[in-house]
Order: C-alpha cells, then structure tokens, then sequence
C-alpha cells in the first residue's frame, strides 16, 4: 500500500509541474478570443464584414460633414447642438461628434490593421480569398484615412498593431504622408487585388473600380490632375461597365435595386434586417405628418437638413434632377391626391427627396449612402481633363451628365468657364450625397462660400477631438490645430 | 496537450475513490478491538464546577496508540477498550482553559483508573490551538494577526449563516447584515475596502478547500472560525488573500460511544425598524399645499373649488380632508408579517480509535418577514476519520446540501412600473385601499392616484421566483507520517454545485397590464482541487522549527443559461412551455478559471521566546495576463515573547506579552475570468441585400493583466495579565496596487477605454480586543470587546488621476473610494429678504427657487448654484466600528449578549429621494410634518414647502437624501439553561438545555430608515447607498437541545 501512495505522489507531481502551463492556460468557452480567429478563409471574411460595419458607424454622420458644413444644406430647426455648430462654424473641439467620428475612422482603421497583420502570413491553400480581403482591407483603410485627413488635417498614422504604449507615442502626421504613405498606395494595391464586380450575395463589397474612384478623388484632392485623369478614364472603358441610368430619379428609388450601373461604392443598408437599416430617411424629413404617413416613414423625423436659399436659386425650372434634390418651401404637394399640405412655421420648410423611402422603423431605412457613383467620375474626369489642358475632352464628360438631366449641353467653354460649371454641375447632380464641402475646400473655394455663416480661414479643418488631446497630453507630439486652442 | 488536464482531475477523482475504499477497509478492521480497560473521569473548573465539551485525549507513548473524547454535561468522560499497558498520558483541552498534560498512567489487564481533572481558565488560552493556513499554530506561537471564534461562540444563536456570528465579534471585520433576505449573506470587509473594481470578498476556506460559497454550509457544523488579517497569515493564500481569508473548519468525530445530539429551535421574526411617515390626514393636507403651491408657481388661480384648479387636488384627497375617506390601509403591514423560522439538527457522533465518525443532518426553514419569502436548508455532513496504520489517517468529508429560496424583489424605487415591494409599499398611500370592494387589487392608476404605481400586494403575492441549489462538497485528506518528524498530506476535494430558478410575473390591471413575463435560469458546475503539503517539524534543543511545503492546483467550471420570453398567452401556465417557443431573450455562457500554485513555509522558534515565521507563495493563474501569468507572494514575521524573559519573571502580574511584526505581499485575483484576453463581437452588415455575420475585436488585449498587488505591514502587542485580563493591539499600513481600472487610452488604437492595473489605495488602521474575565465565582462573568478604526485613501487613479464619479458617490485622490457627492444643502429660503440674497437655482427659468425652498451651499461664489458647486457631503466609512459580548453564568444558567456598532458613517438613500421629494405623490416622512407654510407661519424653520412640481433644485442629489449611518445594534441575546439530570435521567438522555435567543433585538440609531446598516452592492465605488432593501428581522426563539 505504501508504494501505491509513492507512486501516485510521483504521477501527480509530474503531471502537475509538466501540465500547469496548459493547466492554467484557459481561452474563453463564450466569447471567442482574438487569439483563435483569423485562421481559415471564413475566419477573415467575418473580420473584413467587421471593417465595413465599423465605417458604416461613421457614414450615418457623412451629411453633417459633407452637405451641413457646406453651403446647399443647414440645420433651421435649432434644437440640435452639434449640427447647428457644425453648420455655424462654432463647434468646439469638445463636441462629441468629433470624438465619435475620429473613434470610428480609427476603428475601422484598427480593425483593418488586425486583419491585415493577421493575413499577412496566412496560406493562400487555406485562406483562398487571401488577396481579396487584403484589398478590402486596404480600401477601407484608405478611404477611413482619406476623410480624417480631409476632416482633421494631420492625424496620427498607424498601419501596423500597436502596443498601447506605441500608440501613446505616436503624434499626428503631415497630411502629405499620411496620402502618400497610406491613402495612395493603399488605393493601388486594393485596385490591384479587387475584382471588378461582386455577385449575388457579395455585391456591396468594394469592388476594383470603386478603389480606382475613390483614387481618382484622392489624386484630384491631391492636385495631381494627370493620375487622376489616368485612373478616372479606366473607368469609362472595359472592363468596367459603368454608365449613367437613363432617369436621374431611378438612383433614388429604392424599390428598385440600388446595384445598379451607375453604382460605384456605397454604405449597404437594408430595412428589417435587424439593425441594418439608415437613419437618413428619418434624419431629413420635416415634421409634417401627412408627408410622413404618406410615404410610410415610421419612427419620426428629425429635420436635421433644410437646402439653403442660395443652393435653391442655382437651379433652373427644367432640371430633372430638381424635384427629387430638394422640395420648398414650406409645402409639400400630396402626389395621388394633389392636395397641399402647408407646413407649421417651427418646421424645416425645405427638405431632400433623395433618401425618401418608406421606413419600417426609426433609423432602419433601406437607403444607402453612395460613396461615391459614376457620375461623381465623369464630372471628376472632366475637372481632370480640364485642368490638364484638355477641356474639348472634358465637354464630352461634363455634357453626358448634362443631358441625362434633360438640360442643354455646353459647348466651346474655356478653361476658366469649364471649372466653374465643372463645379456648378457637381452641386446640382451630386446635392446631399456627402461631396458639397469637401469639393469646396479642395478647390479652394471654401472661405467664399461659407464665411457669411461664420468660416474663418483656418476652419477649413475641424479641431481634433479635445479628449484626445487630453488622453494623449503633449503638445508638440499631438497639438490642436490652429485657431482652435 | 488538452488532454492532461482532464488526465490530473481523473487521477484526482480516482484517487478519492482509492481512499474512500481504504476508509472502508480499514474500518472493519478496527472495529473489531476488543475491550480491556475502563478509564473515567471528571473535569472541573477551579470551582469545582462540572465542564462539559472539554476533549481528552490519551496516548500510549510507547505503542502511539491515541483515542479522544469529551467530557458530557457532568463533566464526565469515560474511555472503555484501551489496550492495557502504558506509559498513557492524557492532554485535556477546552477553549477557555489552558490545555492541561497528565501523564505517567500505566493500566493493568480489566482494571479502570479515575481522573479528576481541574481547569484553569484563561481569557484567550495561549495554549489554545488557531488554525492558520495549510496548518495550525499554537496561540503563543502565532506571528501574524489571526482572530478565533471556537463553536461555543455560535451556540445557541439560531444564526442563518455562519457568517453572521462574525458580526461583532472580531476586530477588523465588519460584517454588514444590509439584506434581511432569508438566508441572504452578509457583506464582510477585512480591513476596508482595498480594491476599486475588483471583488472584495474574503476567501473561505472550508476543511482546507478555497471556496466563495457558504451558504450551504449547516452553521451546527461549524468546530471553529479563523479569520487572517495580516499579511504574514494571508501571504500562503497568495493571490486569493488580500481581501482577508476566513477558515472554516467543521466538527469531527472523538472515539467513545455513540453520542446523539438533537438541537432544535423555533421562533418568530419581526420587521426591527419602519419608517416614520406623516399620518394619513397630515399627508392629505400635505398633498393638498402640494398641489396648491404648484398652482401657485405656475401662476394658475386657487380660487375656487380645488377640483377645478389648473392641476386640480386629486378627488381622494379632498375627501379625505373633509372625511368623507375614512380608508387608512399601510401597504406595509400587509406586506410585511410576523414570520416563523424554525431548524432541526441531528448529530451522531463517536467511533473508536481507527474510527471516527460525526454525522449530521438539519433541515432549516426560514419565512421571510416579507410575504411569500422563504429559505430553507436541507444539509447532511459526514465527516470520518480513518487511522490507516500506524503512519497513515485518513480524513473525509462529505456535505450534500440543498437549498430553496422563494424570492421577492424588495429593492427599488416606488414610482411607474417599478417592481420593488418595499418601494412601492412605502409609495402607496394610506387613503387607497390594496383591494378593491370585490377583493380585485386596486390599481393605482384608473383612479386620481398620485402616482402610476404597481400593487404592493399583488407583488408579494402574484409574482413568484424561485431558485434551488444543490451543492455537495466533498474532500478526502490522506496525511500521511513517514518518521514522526515527517508528515504527508494529500487532499483531493471536489463541489457540485448545480443551481435551477425561474419567475414569473403575470399580466394584471395591478401591474398596469404590462405583458406577464418569465424567466427560466440554470446553472451547473464544478470545482475540484488536488494538493499535497510536505511538513516537517523539529527540535534541536532549543531551536524548533517547522516547515510546510506544497502544490496545489485547482479548477472550476461553470455553465449558466437564462431565457425570459414576454410572449404568453395568458398567466395559467408560468413555464416557458406557454409561450410557443417564442424566447425574447436568451443567453448561455460557459466559463473556467484555473489556479495551480506552490507554497512553502518556515516557523522557527528559539526557546518559544524568539519566533519567525517566513512564507511564499507561487501562484499561475488563468485570470492572468499571458506575460504575467505567474504572481509570487512572499511574507515574513517576527515574534518576541518577552513575558518568558528572565527579567519579567519578576513582574508576576504579566502572564503573557508579546510583540509581533509583520509585511508581506498578498494578491486579488477576482478580476474576471477573461479580462486579460481580447475577444471579438459579432456584428452584421449588409451584402446582396442580406445581412452578412463578421466580427471585430471587442477589447484591446491586455496580456500585462494581472492581479491586484497588497502590501501589509502590520504590528501588534497581545498582554495577558493574571489570567483574568488580555488585550490585543494591532496597528497595519496596507497599500494596494495594480488595481484594475479603466482607463481613457488614445482613440487611435481603434478603442476608447482599455482595463489597465494602475490605481493605488492605501488602509491604515487600529484594532484593539480587550477581554475580561470580570467574575470567576459560581456567579462569573466575562466581557470582550473590540473596536477598530481604519481610514481609506485613494492615492493613484488613471493617468490623469480624473475622479471616478458614480450616481452620487465619487472616488477621489486623496479621499476614501466612493464618498458621497452631489450638493450641499444650507436651510431654507425663509422669507423673501433671504431668498434675495440667493443664491438661485435655475435663476429666471420656471423651475427656479421660491420662498420656502431648499438654499444650496454657493460653494465658488458665483451667485449660481451650478454643478461645480458640487463637493464630497459625507463619508459612509465610520470613524470606528466595534463589538462587545458579555457573558454571564450562574450555575445551569447562562447568558450571553453581543452587540455591534458603527460610528460616524453616513447613508445616501434612493428612498429618503422618494420619501422627501415634498411632490406627496409617495409618501413623505414624518420629518417633514412642520413644513413651511408662509413667511408668516415658517413651520419649524428648516423644512422645505411642499410643492407637485418641486423648484429650487430639489430633484438634485443633494445632503437632504442623506441619512444618518450610527448605530449600537444588540445582535444577540442569549440565555440557556442546563436542566439538571435529575429530571431528566429516566428519560435515557444524557443532557438537556433550553435556550432563548433574540437576535437583533434592539437598535439604536439616529437612522430615519429600515436599517442604518446598507450596503446596496458589492461595488466598492457605490458604498454606503440605501435602495429599499430588504429589511432586517428581529427574532425570539426557542429551542433545547437534548443529548443521548
């Protein structure tokens, strides 16, 4: 009995001491760790469908920055702070829009760093899809990096996991850099890795065209004109497909599908999926309740976008693309019945029609966000061409979104004349899809157009979220911009 | 590599059964000695008094042979079958009395020897044995800190749980009995409050087995309770001792004959405090100036008839004032009720030298004082001992239990669809009726009720929850002497603890319809620990030395799952079977954490005079981060006995002083499971028209995490003078570090806040124990009192150091964790002159301060009361804390009474929020009966006006919801009585008491509330908050206890 005990004694001692580093190893049995992700081609596929959810968080706020801080939108109902700041030029670098908006870009951008670290040694034998998610990864990426730059000015670069520590460290980089080091290169290899087009149940995914429009914008913010030209003509020619649709209102009818092709690159939302739906619908619509029941818009309304007066006084009577842009002023005419419903005084008196769909709940709307589509291409190349001496070149491109708008072509223009109906064209057809202030800001027009409402020259950046500036907490490694402090 | 685990917990699983069968064995083979010698006696106190319960053990020296017993209620103890021959000698031990050696016995074949044994008392008998951790110590002998409560201590009190005979009686524990739940623990804290986010629990250790739950645990059972404090006690513990480590350790069987022991007690529970409320007119006229000032504010007229007014006086209101309502029902003594209690407790104890047994049974039922509340207990023990061989004994435990609950959600607001009984309850008011004339429950909401408010009454008895646990622990523990220096011991244990629940709350008009709703919840795991100690001990002539060393490893397992369902058709059927399969929610989680340590211990003594003791623990934790997966906890202590130095021999009156130091590091483990490890969400997007899964990583990894660190340095001074008097002091300085904290980190890294060890909190404090044995005659009396002061400091938070606030409590650098804070207020705004000066709340807004409202203290000056005149308003740490117990006999009666107290803490009280918010929409405190009527008529100058819609900031956290925390509570009154065997020998007992005991009799305290003693959570950063929880019974019980 004795040498029993001995020798259980010894078994357990040599199992204890040669198990305990399994013994005390315990990954988690409900949730899984991070640590046992990112193995097979499923695997990475989930955590690229995790960097697009993470930039659709962010794109739900794209108006307030593309459309309320220009000049074709504003906020007239004033009991949202933020917007009003954003509108008025007065927000403060502690609004929580701005810290919400650079959580989310980084996000995306941490998300698609993990992924990218993570496939880099993955085997192409069992991760199939390997370069498709890299070039997912990396137009996200980019595109998340392309509107901090253009919103924040320098921001801190990260490409690579970091320590916590690291990233303590790491202070903002030129904008210069962070194009030329990430967006750009980024773009290309995307471009390279990405197919032309999805199908069935992978359509909405970024696409090989989608990284080359989102480089052409880059290149056009960049003033380097003759790429851009290059990668926005690819466009227009095979493989690519793409062509304007025939009736400017079909882009905004959203029982018909939204793959359409003039589609580029769009934020994907479906209604009664369970959280997938927009808010945009609910976000612009004016408190009219006949309006709302109407159209079958459930969930209320915000009325956080009305078109300003002089947006409304560039359009001509004859232009198509009119009625769905905007609706004024202070009434709405009942389509079936032809009754007009007058508007209350405290409510937003104009409205856009180009998010309008009926919405089974508040913020669960069908209606995308177009990144950017074809006639966003054709209107860049045509600036391309333009300002590359080829303006006869750039009727052509400029004339074809001309005439699906049913309005006269132009014809003989001069260079000067093209870019400013060049940028006229982009505010008619490309109203309240997120492009007004930044085309403003890169083609320097910025001061001109808003600083009746209160921009000052250095506004053409927002300040850096103040609880940044306070977790990182030095000044020369990550200041404020200037004329914020 | 997954596979060893499971092969370790195999091995371990089959080794217990190994040694269960040698237990079997091994029994019948002692069971058949046979008798040869008949040894009796009787054990005396210095008055010639019979002591009952004292253990004799002898020993034959030359063959080791040992038997034990214990002496009956006569003293009498008697030994039958010791082999004849001899040297025998006999150690008689009792807590109380110094432990007493006679020796020299030799017994010849068929004879019988008679002893007379006599006792010296001794306050806290430095002979006495404390249990300390993997080991035990002799008083004298002790370094650290470590405070012991023997059986005795707990006789007789009728406790619920074990861990209320703590309340009071040991110095640095504060036991808060803050839930009156039946069978409900306890909040104990072991010198403060040392973590911010992490557990602050103590560790039990039950027979040697690190557990978290006791509330299976029949308190009959209990032989003694340990409790370590400093860190030389707690270091073996390693990364489980920081929070303090209780020692539970069960009563075993001594050889004799069989001895049964029937205990039983009944008795009745009441409410020990309520609320005093306005009476029903004064709340009525109350309601009315409520409603009539809001008219006045709002600058609608009050002319006329008040049921027309602009808010109009609810109808039941103004009947009420002209008496046509004569309805007066206090919701609260409907759902409150005298309540029965009742236990049942068998033990069978004996055996013989090979072995012994104690097996014991006890069904515990509990009402609470709450209607439809209950607790019951069913436990069985049995725990045996095996002498193998002469070398070997084996030790086995087993405790199946299981329990029932029949819960009420006491806790919570009063208003809207708030299902709290005791908030509703107290809302409710006295002119409403609970049920309607045709006994449907009147619904607070059809009428002109004050406010929407669920049925008090249909809570307690519509709704049901109830929860069942089966736990049955189990440990077999294999020592083992290979020379008699050296010794072996193996413990294997295992617990199933399998928990099942469900509740349901039908739809009813007296809930405002809301859809009747069910939950179904279950719970089952495992936990199993393997340990092997090496000990071994020596004396080289005046040097003696005693060292531990040892492994253990330790598992547990738990899966738990809930579904709740709003989906059924109607309330017949309560289970989930109702609802089609249609579950609103539901979740199912499974987690594990591992522990695998070594340990080793040295105890060494010049002479008893000079005594150090030095301990380390290595522990590897799968709560830690992957870079810091294994944590070391080193201790060390000095002793100086100097009463056995030469030149004290002189001070006669001196029987025993020590001086004792010491430091060590201690961990907290109880930092989640999984906090170290980044685990990914799952999310959805939108492709091809459908939504698509993907995940993300939800927390940035932290592979640094790791436990909370203690440094402890503690000294003390034990003083025993002329048997009769002992004092402890102790002094510790405890600085904990690395405590979890969320901190801010740069958005950059894709996440905003990241779980990071980097606070500091620092304890000081004194703890003092007198004990006196005051009268030692026929009539004796003794007396032990402690007292114990401590201060919190919170010295490092985040990076930035910002302060943590929560609700109304905020943790602060340089002040203890979670003071209270919100505004302070200065009176009231008396007459228009005063309210001139300010300062205004809401200045120019409609809600804006009025003559007859609350004044806040303007702490900037500014003119404004703003939110930065916010500032800490009241501690709910005591200045000190401390408990008594008397203890008084006279020949077959005793007596006995414990108190515990607190002094100086404050309470923030959600409800006083409900009861002072001068709206008259729940009830209001009788406090406020003389409030300010006018200018003229300034009621008693402090009170503010009632008002429907309150103005001046009133609805503002403020020092007005503060109650006072003080309290002197009696937690036991106990008298029992020794029936003399006269009456009793025909009956074939061998011992009878009776005893009466009230528990929580009185408390006196300035408290306005239930219960000045809440603690509504475990979260250290929310200490000292009130939320109607559920309150405190009194009880009378009584019971006898009978031996045969």
């Amino acid at each position: 009995m004795k040498n029993i005990k001995y020798s259980l004694c010894i078994i357990i001692t040599l199992i204890g001491t040669s198990c305990s580093k399994e013994f005390i190893n315990r990954p988690p049995l409900s949730a899984a760790s991070v640590d046992a992700l990112y193995k097979t081609d499923k695997d990475f596929l989930d955590a690229t469908i995790g960097v697009y959810q993470g930039l659709r968080v962010q794109y739900q706020n794209m108006w307030q920055f593309g459309d309320i801080r220009g000049d074709d939108g504003f906020i007239q109902v004033t009991n949202q702070p933020s917007t009003t700041a954003v509108d008025l030029f007065s927000i403060n670098s502690a609004d929580a829009l701005l810290n919400s908006t650079w959580s989310n870009y980084y996000v995306v951008i941490s998300r698609a760093n993990i992924l990218l670290a993570k496939i880099a040694d993955a085997d192409p034998n069992i991760v199939k899809n390997k370069d498709l998610y890299i070039g997912e990864a990396k137009f996200l990426r980019a595109l998340a990096y392309f509107d901090l730059v253009r919103i924040f000015g320098n921001v801190p670069l990260i490409t690579k996991v970091l320590t916590l520590e690291e990233i303590q460290k790491t202070g903002r980089t030129s904008v210069a850099t962070v194009y030329n080091e990430v967006i750009i290169k980024d773009l290309i290899d995307a471009a390279s890795k990405l197919p032309v087009a999805f199908t069935g149940s992978a359509i909405g995914r970024a696409t090989k065209g989608a990284a080359k429009a989102v480089l052409g914008k880059v290149y056009m913010t960049t003033k380097d004109f003759p790429k851009a030209e290059i990668e926005l003509k690819e466009l227009t020619a095979a493989p690519y497909k793409y062509n304007l649709l025939a009736n400017y209102n079909d882009l905004f009818d959203f029982s018909k599908d939204e793959h359409h092709s003039e589609y580029i690159f769009d934020i994907e939302h479906e209604e009664n999926l369970g959280g997938q739906g927009s808010v945009f619908t609910n976000y612009f619509m004016p408190n009219v309740a006949a309006l709302l029941n109407y159209y079958g818009i459930k969930g209320g309304f915000n009325e956080s976008l009305s078109t300003t007066t002089g947006f409304r006084s560039i359009w001509s009577l004859t232009d198509k693309r009119k009625n769905v842009t905007f609706t004024c002023c202070g009434e709405w005419t009942n389509p079936t019945t032809g009754a007009v419903v007058k508007f209350n005084s405290t409510t937003s008196q104009s409205f856009t029609s180009k998010y309008l769909t009926s919405v089974p709940a508040g913020g669960d709307s069908k209606a995308n966000w177009k990144v950017t589509r074809y006639a966003d291409v054709l209107l860049m190349l045509a600036e391309a061409l333009n300002e590359n001496g080829k303006t006869d070149l750039a009727l052509v491109e400029i004339n074809k979104v001309r005439l699906r708008a049913g309005m006269a072509v132009y014809a003989g223009l001069t260079k000067e004349q093209m870019r400013d109906n060049v940028a006229i064209e982009r505010r008619l057809e490309l109203a309240f899809e997120g492009h007004r202030w930044f085309d403003l800001v890169r083609t320097g027009k910025a001061l001109e157009a808003c600083a009746a409402v209160g921009m000052k020259d250095y506004m053409s950046i927002f300040p850096v979220p103040l609880s940044q500036v306070n977790v990182m907490n030095d000044a020369t490694l990550f200041p404020q911009n200037p004329g914020y402090n | 590599m997954k596979k060893c685990r499971f092969h370790f917990k195999g091995t371990s699983i089959a080794l217990t059964f190994l040694l269960l069968s040698f237990l079997f064995l091994k029994t019948t083979a002692y069971s058949q000695v046979s008798s040869s010698t008949l040894v009796k006696g009787v054990v005396q106190n210095m008055k010639d008094e019979p002591l009952s319960d004292v253990s004799i053990v002898i020993k034959n020296l030359k063959t080791n042979f040992t038997a034990g017993t214990v002496s009956d209620n006569t003293g009498a103890f008697q030994f039958s079958g010791i082999p004849s021959g001899g040297p025998y000698t006999f150690t008689i031990t009792a807590v109380g009395y110094e432990a007493q050696v006679m020796s020299g016995y030799n017994l010849k074949i068929e004879s019988s020897l008679t002893l007379l044994v006599k006792l010296v008392p001794s306050v806290v008998s430095m002979e006495s044995v404390v249990v300390v951790g993997y080991g035990s110590l002799k008083r004298k002998d002790l370094t650290g800190a470590v405070a012991s409560l023997g059986s005795r201590e707990f006789k007789d009190l009728g406790l619920t749980r074990i861990e209320q005979g703590l309340s009071g009686r040991v110095p640095g524990v504060q036991v808060k009995l803050s839930d009156g739940t039946p069978g409900a623990a306890p909040q104990i804290r072991i010198r403060g409050v040392g973590s911010i986010s992490a557990g602050a629990d103590p560790l039990f250790v039950v027979d040697g087995y690190p557990t978290d739950n006791i509330q299976t645990l029949n308190p009959n059972d209990i032989e003694s309770l340990d409790v370590l404090k400093d860190a030389s006690a707690t270091a073996i513990y390693g990364s489980r001792g920081s929070n303090g480590v209780v020692i539970i350790n069960t009563k075993r069987g001594v050889s004799g004959k069989p001895k049964i022991s029937f205990d039983t007690y009944t008795g009745v529970q009441k409410v020990t405090k309520l609320p005093e409320f306005l009476t029903r007119d004064q709340q009525a006229q109350y309601h009315f100036d409520a409603i009539k000032n809001r008219n006045i504010d709002e600058g609608k007229s009050v002319a006329g008839d008040p049921a027309t007014w602009g808010i109009r006086v609810p109808q039941t209101v103004l009947d009420v004032l002209s008496g046509k309502n004569t309805n007066n029902t206090n919701a609260l003594d409907s759902i409150l009720r005298p309540a029965w209690q009742r236990s049942y407790n068998l033990a069978v104890s004996g055996g013989s030298e090979g072995f012994k047994y104690l097996v014991s049974g006890e069904f515990f039922d509990q009402d609470g004082i709450i209607i439809n509340s209950n607790f019951k207990r069913y436990s069985t023990r049995a725990n045996f001992d095996v002498q193998l061989s002469k070398k070997a004994n084996l030790k086995v435990s087993f405790n199946p239990s299981f329990t029932n609950n029949d819960n009420v959600v006491a806790a919570g607001g009063g208003a809207g669809p708030s299902t709290s009984i005791i908030g509703t309850a107290t809302s409710a008011h006295t002119y409403y009726p609970l049920y309607n004339a045709d006994r449907s429950y009147f619904v607070y909401q059809t009428v002109d009720a004050s406010t929407d408010l669920f049925n008090p009454l249909a809570l307690v008895l519509e709704k049901s929850d109830k929860f069942k646990r089966t736990r049955i622990q189990s440990n077999a523990n294999l020592d083992y002497k290979f020379t008699p220096d050296l010794r072996l011991n193996l413990l294997f244990g295992a617990t199933i603890d399998n928990t099942k629940g469900y509740s349901f709350a039908p739809q009813l008009p007296a809930f405002l319809n809301n859809p009747a709703t069910g939950t179904d919840y279950a719970s089952g795991g495992y936990n199993w620990i393997g340990e092997y100690t090496l000990n071994y001990n020596k004396k080289f002539g005046k040097h003696s030395l005693a060292a531990l060393a040892g492994y253990t490893a330790q598992e547990d397992y738990l899966e738990a799952n809930s579904l709740t369902s709003t989906n059924y058709p109607n309330n017949l059927i309560q289970t989930l079977s109702a609802v089609s399969g249609i579950i609103s929610t539901g979740t199912s989680t499974i987690s594990e954490w591992a522990i695998v340590s070594q340990l080793a211990r040295v105890n060494y003594n010049y002479d008893g005079k000079y005594l150090l003791t030095a301990s380390v623990r290595r522990d590897g934790s799968s709560r830690f981060g992957a870079n810091n997966k294994y944590g070391v906890f080193p201790s060390a202590a000095a002793a100086w006995r100097v009463s056995d130095e030469k030149f004290m021999e002189k001070i006669r009156w001196i029987d025993q002083l020590k001086f004792r130091a010491s430091y060590g590091l201690t961990g907290n483990n109880s930092i989640g499971n999984y906090a170290s490890i980044s685990t990914v969400n799952y999310l959805k997007f939108t492709t091809g028209g459908a939504a698509v899964g993907g995940f993300a990583p939800s927390i940035i990894p932290n592979p640094d995490l790791t436990w909370e660190t203690q440094q402890q340095f503690n000294i003390g001074l034990d003083l025993s003078i002329k048997s009769r008097v002992n004092v402890t002091i102790d002094r510790f300085i405890s600085r904990n570090k690395d405590l979890l904290l969320n901190v801010n980190v740069p958005n950059a890294s894709g996440f905003s806040t990241a779980l990071k060890n980097i606070g500091v909190v620092k304890n000081t404090g004194w703890e003092f124990v007198l004990s006196t044995q005051n009268l030692v005659k026929k009539f004796s009396w003794s007396t032990d009192f402690n007292l114990s002061l401590y201060k919190n400091k919170v010295e490092k938070l985040g990076p930035s150091g910002d302060d943590i606030i929560s609700g109304n409590n905020i943790t602060r650098i340089g002040y203890p964790i979670g003071m209270f804070f919100s505004y302070v207020t200065d009176g009231v705004f008396l007459t228009a002159a005063e309210l001139a000066k300010g300062p205004i709340w809401n200045a120019g807004l409609a809600d804006r301060t009025r003559v007859g409202d609350i004044r806040f203290k303007d702490l900037n000056g500014d003119g404004k009361i703003t939110s930065v005149d916010r500032a800490i308003m009241g501690s709910p740490y005591p200045d000190f804390y401390f408990g008594m117990t008397n203890k008084f006999s006279y020949g077959d009666l005793s007596l006995s009474i414990n108190l515990a107290g607190s002094q100086g803490n404050m309470v923030y009280s959600n409800a006083m929020v409900i009861y002072r918010l001068i709206r008259s929409r729940s009830r209001t405190l009788s406090t406020e009966a003389n409030y300010w009527k006018s200018e003229q008529d300034q009621g008693d100058g402090k009170t503010v006006r009632p008002n429907d819609n309150p103005t001046g900031g009133l609805r503002q956290p403020s020092s007005r919801y503060m109650d006072k925390g003080s309290f002197v509570r009696i937690n036991n009154i106990s008298l029992s009585y020794q029936v003399p065997d006269k009456l009793y020998k025909s009956l074939k007992l061998t011992s009878a008491r009776i005893y009466f005991n009230a528990t929580n009799p009185f408390i006196f305290t300035k408290s306005l509330l239930f219960n000045p003693d809440v603690s509504n959570s475990g979260n250290a950063l929310t200490p000292g908050i009130d939320n109607n929880n559920y309150p405190l019974p009194k009880s009378f019980i009584v019971g006898f206890n009978l031996g045969f």
